[in-house]
């Protein structure tokens, strides 16, 4: 027989230890802009850095951008493009396949990190974000115009649907992120731009409307990265008991959401960390969630 | 009312925009390949090549002679896919390009079974038909001397089953037409799945 006081150690002891291990779980609250920006800016340099030395230098060890990106023999593939290269050609070809195996699983995992942390629209954004407010009279931005959200998953399927029909994989083409890296590119090797280019500048202007008007609502890839990270283990966990509802978590959301609604365990958090700076009395971390504390927490 | 006369504008203006659009969508949805317009080596037929080729740019990043260039809006649904202008800047057939595309639209394949045209000689304007100097450029230029292009009596002869297309000698040939056609000209003969590739 085990004595009452006895027990009450044991299970004391049981749920400290359970506490570190939620503890090491969570990711670390500080510096997480400044880690972001670090990746950011990386991964907008590899742009900028690949055709110039690809054109310059002749070393071809890295080439293409987020459409597909080429290191060595590794390579990877946006996994919207190629499922429409899939789609539209109808013939399998098991490198694409191969090739969009890494962006999945990360999808998977971490839900829509590429947006977030990767993504030169993002950065770009982010980027005329901090300019304008360095210069605006008005520190704190409204979004003016607000969609349904559910609009991300019918442009998804209108996307895809559009491109079968034409023949063509429009997202392709148009995708804006994709486009960054081809214009810096054309820059580098033939020394011009191309008109496309304009997408780029109307939906960095589109910000002016409503904060990352396009990746909120009309990106596909997005939508599609959001749809496969749908149970992913990274989330933004929210502590009901030491959130004071201050709201600094809603405003300062790139995409509008509003965590201490547990709005960052959905399904359009691009788990970005932004929240989580900001948030004063730490009610909000990133953390790795395993399968059971994630049911426990819906 | 004001509302009412700027969107009578608006849409005014919509419909005359809108006239010449099936001429032009026409045009959005032709493929660019054509005379001395190349697809790079291994390309899949041109039918599923705007559906397959994801616009990554890596062919024209990895090749060492410029020849491969990303088209632009211009061409519609074609915008961002590779093309080889045989004239400025053959292909010289370093295959490079075909190790690095990730979604088969260029698949890997020989030097010697490239097919990305064929060379046909203008006999009405080439120099060495007509008889006016004894020019053999395109001889000399061709990678497979003696196979794809064979002389005859001092005058260049095609020989289909060797030529790879890659414009060598276009791009060297010294007669050039009012249209920037040479004498020696590709013709995409097998950019259709049409023809067995």
């Amino acid at each position: 027989m085990v004595s009452t006081a006895k027990c009450r150690v044991i299970t004391q002891a049981v749920e400290y230890e359970r506490e570190m291990v939620e503890k090491e779980k969570t990711f670390p609250r500080q510096h997480i802009r400044r880690w972001r920006l670090l990746v950011q800016a990386g991964a907008f340099l590899l742009l900028i850095i690949t055709p110039l030395v690809n054109y310059y230098l002749h070393i071809h060890f890295v080439q293409g951008w987020y459409q597909s990106l080429g290191i060595g023999k590794l390579w990877f593939v946006s996994p919207l493009e190629g499922l429409e290269s899939l789609l539209v050609a109808k013939i399998i070809y098991l490198p694409l396949l191969i090739g969009m195996v890494v962006p999945v699983l990360v999808a998977f995992f971490l839900g829509r990190v590429f947006c977030g942390w990767i993504c030169p629209v993002h950065f770009l954004s982010d980027m005329s974000d901090r300019l304008i407010h360095l210069f605006a009279r008005k520190k704190r931005r409204k979004d003016r115009l607000l969609l349904p959200r559910q609009i991300f998953w019918f442009v998804l399927v209108a996307d895809i649907f559009i491109a079968m029909v034409l023949g063509a994989p429009l997202f392709v083409i148009f995708s804006p992120p994709g486009l960054i890296g081809r214009e810096i590119m054309r820059a580098v090797f033939f020394h011009t731009l191309a008109l496309e280019g304009l997408i780029v500048v109307a939906v960095l202007i589109a910000n002016l409307v409503t904060s990352r008007f396009f990746c909120r609502y009309f990106c596909p890839l997005g939508a599609l990265l959001a749809l496969i990270g749908g149970k992913r283990r990274l989330r933004i966990h929210h502590d009901q008991d030491t959130c004071t509802e201050c709201g600094l978590c809603q405003r300062s959301c790139p995409l509008g959401l509003n965590p201490a609604l547990k709005e960052g365990a959905s399904l359009y958090c691009w788990n970005c960390g932004e929240c989580v700076e900001v948030c004063g009395p730490g009610a909000l971390c990133l953390r790795w969630e395993t399968r059971s504390q994630g049911q426990r927490g819906e | 009312m004001k509302r009412r006369a700027f969107l009578k504008i608006l849409s005014g203006a919509a419909c005359v925009l809108m006239l010449p659009a099936p001429v032009r969508a026409k045009k959005l949805l032709a493929s660019p390949v054509r005379r001395n317009r190349l697809r790079p080596p291994g390309a899949v037929p041109e039918e599923i090549f705007a559906g397959k080729c994801i616009r990554c740019g890596r062919c024209v990043e990895v090749c060492p002679y410029k020849s491969i260039i990303p088209l632009d809006i211009r061409s519609g649904v074609y915008a961002g896919t590779p093309l080889v202008f045989a004239e400025d800047v053959p292909c010289y057939l370093c295959m490079k390009c075909v190790l690095v595309c990730p979604t088969g639209t260029l698949q890997k394949i020989s030097q010697e079974q490239t097919r990305m045209g064929l060379a046909v000689v203008n006999k009405h304007q080439c120099y060495s038909w007509q008889e006016i100097t004894l020019c053999r450029t395109c001889y000399d230029v061709c990678p497979f001397k003696n196979k794809a292009i064979i002389l005859e009596e001092l005058r260049p002869i095609v020989m289909d089953d060797h030529c790879t297309g890659c414009g060598i000698c276009t791009h060297a040939c010294p007669f050039t037409a009012d249209n920037g056609d040479k004498a020696i000209n590709i013709e995409p003969l097998f950019a259709s799945a049409t023809v067995k590739w």
